[in-house]
């Protein structure tokens, strides 16, 4: 029995040793399956996010529309593909990703490069754009996937990714094919509900870059949205206060502005706006006080030198007009916008 | 001027047209305005943003880009990501593959063995 056993040996050696090649070369491109095993469960991972699986180095197509779909928009890769994709080198660029889901009306925000911010959006039900390094052996293969879950219990990634509609990856493996692209990671949001791990500042950067491509409804809903969870954060009132005044609501954009420079005095560009604003209401002198202080602290040469003179230029003009001529009457009662506070 | 690059022409123009209205007012600092200042005082990379987009979508197009898609795709980026686009547009990661970086791995893992002796898989083939 013994003997029958150990003849075949040789053979039986050199198959396993070529198995474990194999594998190791798998597990060398990023690519080793954890097979079917782990059932999915809506605990753990959002079930609900489409899948497109990819074409020949179509992974940016396809992972867009999986973004697109999961916000809410339904578009076929083969109809982003015009939007993304570049031939010439057989795939598809971050930035191009990012405005292409612009156009599409959403926010795309790119987070802070670290795991828990992923699993923070996860958390929040936003799936997570990823750049992975399938490479190995020096040569670079640059991958979009989508994120949809992690299993802590496991610690196991699943990714919509490539032809796979739930690929899994243990975490550590994750991790090191994200980190060559700098672990970068990006959500789409509409307009209306910021990202779980946005800051203030970096939401108004993001629908600043999407503002050309929303229609006002939409702008209307991230500023309201952007007010609400960060009240005090000057670039947000800034923002807000200037979409207010471009609406034609002045008390409000007077009120932004005013708020913006309780939190940020020495704000020059808060400055120069409220005195614009408070002009266009009618509290001419007011707005000279506030144009006078924007001047004093506008540092020279800088970009926002010019339109600071200018506005104290205008005011001045109306303020030297009003000089001579009869109080007049106001559409807006200035006892309760033009007082300071 | 045939029919595409008159096509092209037009909607360069319209969005040309789309970024002279944005505010009401030249004395009010748009927010746009405010982060493009704010990125000059922390000695950001500034670029001409039209000579840079005019750039960008001459390599689009050479890179096999639909030159209408890439007027329209040029436009579509702000100005910092414009600004890394056309300094770095052959650096830049493109994801793409991932189907066939697994295969390529390993027959070179294989052929490298194979020829270094460790394995014998392709002498009786």
């Amino acid at each position: 029995m013994a003997a029958g056993a150990a003849s075949p040996a040789p053979a039986a050696g050199r198959t396993v040793r070529l198995a474990t090649l194999v594998a190791a070369s798998l597990a060398l491109a990023g690519c080793l399956a954890l097979g079917p095993s782990l059932p999915e469960d809506p605990r753990h991972e959002l079930t609900a996010v489409p899948f497109f699986p990819q074409t020949i180095h179509q992974c940016g197509p396809a992972a867009l529309a999986t973004m697109l779909g999961a916000s809410g928009l339904d578009f076929t890769p083969e109809a982003l593909a015009p939007l993304v994709y570049i031939p010439g080198k057989r795939g598809s660029l971050q930035v191009e990703m990012l405005a292409a889901a612009r156009g599409k009306g959403r926010i795309a925000y790119v987070l802070e490069p670290d795991f828990s911010r992923l699993q923070a959006e996860l958390a929040a039900g936003n799936p997570v754009l990823v750049l992975q390094d399938l490479g190995a052996l020096g040569i670079r293969r640059w991958h979009f996937a989508v994120v949809i879950g992690y299993d802590p219990d496991r610690d196991v990634v699943i990714l919509r990714s490539g032809t796979e509609r739930r690929h899994l990856e243990r975490r550590d493996q994750f991790l090191h094919t994200w980190q060559a692209g700098r672990r970068w990671a990006a959500v789409v949001t509409p307009p209306g509900q910021p990202p779980a791990t946005a800051t203030g500042a970096g939401f108004i950067r993001a629908l600043a870059a999407a503002e050309r491509s929303l229609p006002a409804s939409a702008i209307d809903q991230a500023h309201v949205a952007a007010l609400t969870r960060w009240p005090t954060e000057p670039l947000v009132l800034l923002a807000g206060g200037n979409h207010a005044y471009a609406s034609q609501r002045l008390p409000e954009a007077i009120a932004r502005y005013r708020a913006l420079l309780a939190e940020e005095p020495d704000n020059v560009a808060g400055r120069n706006n409220l005195a614009n604003a408070l002009l266009d209401a009618g509290c001419t002198q007011a707005a000279l006080a506030e144009a006078m202080k924007a001047d004093a602290r506008v540092q020279a040469g800088s970009p926002l030198e010019a339109p600071v003179r200018d506005t104290l230029a205008k005011v001045r003009s109306v303020a030297d007009a009003a000089a001579g001529a009869p109080a007049r009457d106001l559409a807006i009662d200035p006892g309760s916008v033009c007082a300071a506070e | 001027m045939d029919f595409r690059q008159f096509t092209v022409a037009v909607t360069a123009a319209c969005f040309l047209s789309l970024g002279l209205h944005t505010t009401a007012s030249a004395s009010v600092i748009g927010t746009q305005q405010y982060l493009s200042a704010e990125a000059r005082a922390g000695h950001l990379a500034t670029i001409d943003a039209a000579l840079s987009r005019a750039d960008v979508q001459a390599e689009l197009v050479s890179l096999g880009v639909d030159p209408a898609d890439a007027v329209s795709r040029a436009a579509a980026l702000s100005d910092a990501e414009l600004a890394q686009v056309a300094a770095q547009l052959d650096t830049l990661p493109a994801g793409g593959d991932g189907l066939f970086a697994l295969v390529g791995v390993v027959f070179i893992v294989l052929l490298i063995l194979e020829l270094t002796g460790v394995i014998d898989i392709f002498k009786k083939l």
